[in-house]
């Protein structure tokens, strides 16, 4: 394969792979598309207390289901000397914990959640669910029937009929459930009774127990929802408010004929929740939600470096940004810099500086750089002792524009160590021979060259959204790099080119 | 248009840019291993020598420090020599001795130096003061090159040469550069310099250009540059065409300069030459390094062709284009 196929395939392949790899973060592990999207991130608290009977122990919480579009991105769990487990029954999981011989006494054990919610589907269930209508005998029976009639006669249809039954259980206005209700004391049973009552509508309705997630809640027992099949989804309602309720507003612990906690060994036990809510960085949760699921991309990402690490390299993966455009404008627009990747050094020292102390500063450091060296070169020193010798006239620079900077009260001033002292002389160095052999023409020509694509570099750079998204994404290098080559390979005119030969249409 | 041809006209004229020169024509044509055989004027010259290509005869070569010593006593014999570093670019660091006073040496502009300034100057080269990233360099030391009268008026305090492209092995395009004062007697174009194309077929002057822009007098001489004509074009194009055999590099600058008694010598060799010669000759080098590559690659099957030959497709077919 000739070299100009293998770049067209090469940059396809690495277009390819990069924008497939930021698909798959987007849209399978949930990545936002700008850092500044936040996620409101609901941690909750599951507390259980009892008075241990002394022997062994053992207690369990029903664990929510796992539902697409809910992600619990840390699980925790506090209770010092007991075996903590998670076993699986059937379709659902249980927290558990043994004590072999717990001393009598109160206990408290803890298990915290963070949950976010990032694209929640509407719940649905195959096969389809079925109303379980109850087998009633004599009084409640003829209580069912008389509520039958009266539901009839108001001749109510979907959510307005939930609603009315579930007002009707918890503020009695008429009599008609007033049989039915003065057996049923318990809160489980009332909400219990609204859905046999739904059922003989011909409504799937199924009672349901959990937290609802309303922020700096604390020490609330587990609420009774009631979850209503409806349109082919299931739709929440709050059995107290007797409203619909949005399911992200809601994390359901306790199904139907669950318990939704057990205590072995214990009395007088109780279980409640805390909730808080915090809003976070969205791309925080899903890196931490896609390392609780191990994907390989996260795990072998800088996401898997520690804090401080990274913003290392949040700052190393801005440096392909400025290549690019180093290379945009040294060979496409045809600008001459002096020093190939040196604006992109400068670019990066104006990030700490800031674009016009940053500007300034380089203008001072090399103009008198330059007074020097042009002192020097009389001198007739060799290279190396008179790239030294200017390396360290530019450290005594910067010592006093530090110096002077503070006296007169800038504090900009110091910033001035943010410039590579190297590079800088170096620069120095080849615009001086640059002045000699091609005139000061040549070093305005190739020193502003320099700056203006610093300057451009350093905007890229320092912009949020710009930087944010190459955190977000390393894998747009890959892009960047495909972009470099295709430059590389590009045959076409500069923009320099037609500025030059532009006399050339004269003839 | 605001001071930009638009790219399409440019293309129609055939107008080669930086990138296509080197992707297209540099990068496939000239492998890096060769570069040290043209930015190394003491390899380029003993190649030369080699292959009986004419340059200006090399008097010695001045590798380290303590050759200086030796330098007066050297010189004696010489009364007009020029040192140059063997890695300078652009003419720098050339020093032209024409004659001698007394014990100094007189330069051609008249200014007389002595010969401690002449060590001193060696001693810089050989530090690597004019070479190309300061690296150690040798001093070149080599016979003075008697020039032709025939360009009395249209250079100025210098050196006029003629510069010849060669894309493998065919002359495609050539130009003469003149020294004017603003270039300070190099001739170097962007440095001010008069580029003037010449045409392939008869040596004849075609355009003037300085700074970028068509001129069609001497800036200094203020002589009409259409009469200008280089004699001993042929010799001087089979020259510039066999620097092809000699370095293998496929896309080459010949700066070729005429001796009064020697005819054309080879001065040296680019292997990244510049562009503007597409303006002093008002045309495009792509049509031209087509052709060339069309026959290139028909002779490259069978038996390659002489340089005479090639110098005979270059004056009929690619001159005219």
């Amino acid at each position: 394969m000739n070299p100009g196929k293998q770049i067209v395939v090469l940059v396809a392949l690495l277009v390819v792979v990069g924008i497939s790899l930021v698909w798959y973060k987007h849209e399978v592990l949930g990545f936002p598309l700008l850092a500044s999207e936040s996620q409101t991130l609901w941690k909750i608290e599951a507390r259980l207390k009892f008075d241990a009977l002394g022997g062994p122990v053992s207690a369990r919480i029903n664990l929510p289901e796992t539902v697409p579009g809910r992600s619990a991105v840390f699980t925790q769990q506090t209770a010092p000397g007991y075996l903590f487990d998670v076993v699986s029954n059937g379709n659902n999981n249980i927290a558990e914990w043994r004590h072999p011989d717990s001393p009598p006494g109160t206990q408290v054990l803890y298990l915290r959640s963070e949950i976010f919610f990032n694209d929640l589907q509407p719940l649905t269930e195959r096969p389809l669910p079925v109303p379980v209508i109850p087998t009633l005998m004599g009084l409640e029976a003829q209580g069912f029937a008389e509520a039958r009639q009266t539901l009839a006669a108001m001749d109510l249809e979907g959510a307005a009929l939930v609603e009315t039954i579930l007002r009707e259980i918890n503020s009695p206005q008429s009599a008609w459930l007033g049989l039915l209700l003065r057996d049923r004391s318990r809160r489980a049973d009332k909400v219990q009774l609204a859905a046999d009552l739904l059922a003989f509508q011909g409504i799937v309705a199924r009672v349901i127990r959990g937290v609802e997630l309303i922020d700096r809640q604390r020490e609330r027992s587990g609420r009774f929802m009631l979850k209503v099949w409806q349109d082919d989804t299931w739709q929440l309602y709050d059995a107290k408010s007797a409203a619909a309720l949005p399911w992200t507003k809601f994390i359901e612990f306790q199904q139907g004929e669950q318990a939704l906690f057990e205590v072995f060994g214990g009395e007088k036990s109780e279980l409640s929740f805390s909730v808080v809510s915090e809003e976070r960085a969205a791309f925080v949760n899903a890196v931490e939600n896609a390392r609780t699921h191990h994907s390989w991309l996260v795990d072998f990402s800088i996401y898997s470096l520690p804090v401080a690490q990274q913003s290392t390299f949040k700052l190393l993966l801005l440096i392909p940004l400025g290549a690019l455009v180093v290379v945009i404008l040294r060979n496409l627009v045809g600008i001459r810099t002096s020093g190939t990747f040196m604006p992109i050094l400068i670019a990066l020292s104006f990030l700490q500086t800031s674009l016009l102390p940053g500007l300034m500063l380089f203008l001072l450091v090399v103009g008198t750089g330059l007074l020097v060296r042009s002192y020097m070169s009389r001198l007739n020193l060799l290279l190396v002792p008179r790239i030294a010798a200017v390396l360290v006239f530019v450290i005594i620079l910067y010592a006093a524009i530090g110096i002077a900077a503070h006296k007169l009260g800038f504090s900009w001033g110091a910033k001035v160590t943010f410039f590579p002292m190297i590079i800088l002389s170096w620069t120095i160095e080849r615009m001086s021979i640059l002045w000699d052999e091609d005139g000061a023409r040549e070093v305005f020509i190739q020193g502003g060259g320099s700056l203006l694509t610093a300057s451009i570099a350093y905007l890229l750079m320092n912009s949020q959204t710009v930087s944010d998204a190459i955190f977000l994404y390393p894998e747009m290098l890959l892009i960047v790099l495909a972009i470099i080559i295709a430059i590389g390979s590009y045959s076409g005119y500069r923009l320099s080119d037609l500025r030059r030969f532009e006399p050339m249409e004269r003839y | 248009m605001l001071g930009f041809a638009p790219p399409w006209r440019l293309r129609r004229m055939g107008v080669v840019g930086m990138n296509r020169r080197n992707v297209r024509y540099i990068a496939p044509n000239n492998p890096r291993s060769l570069y040290p055989l043209v930015d190394n004027k003491l390899k380029t010259k003993l190649l030369c020598d080699e292959h009986g290509i004419a340059v200006p005869r090399l008097l010695g070569v001045c590798h380290f420090q303590h050759h200086l010593r030796e330098l007066e006593d050297f010189l004696q014999p010489h009364t007009s020599f020029v040192i140059k570093p063997a890695k300078g670019s652009g003419g720098k660091g050339i020093v032209v001795i024409s004659s001698r006073q007394g014990r100094n040496f007189q330069k051609p502009s008249g200014e007389q130096i002595t010969i401690q300034a002449i060590k001193q100057h060696t001693s810089n080269t050989l530090s690597g003061l004019y070479s190309l990233g300061g690296k150690p360099d040798v001093a070149l030391i080599e016979e003075m090159v008697q020039f032709t009268d025939d360009f009395a008026d249209f250079s100025f305090e210098g050196v006029p040469d003629v510069r010849v492209i060669v894309y493998r092995g065919y002359p495609v395009m050539a130009m003469m550069r003149l020294s004017t004062h603003a270039s300070d007697g190099k001739a170097n174009l962007h440095q001010g310099a008069v580029g003037v194309g010449i045409d392939l077929a008869s040596g004849r002057a075609l355009h003037g250009v300085q700074h970028g822009h068509p001129i069609t007098r001497h800036p200094d001489t203020d002589r009409q540059l259409s009469d200008l004509v280089v004699p001993h074009w042929d010799e001087l194009l089979i020259l510039a065409a066999r620097s092809y055999e000699v370095t293998g590099l496929g896309y080459i600058g010949a700066d070729i300069v005429i001796d009064r008694v020697r005819g054309p010598l080879l001065l040296e060799l680019n292997a990244r030459p510049g562009l503007a010669i597409q303006m002093a000759n008002g045309k495009g080098l792509e049509p031209r390094i087509k052709l060339a590559e069309q026959r290139a690659n028909y002779y490259h099957d069978n038996q390659q062709e002489s340089a005479p030959d090639r110098v005979r497709y270059s004056t009929r077919s690619i001159a005219i284009l």
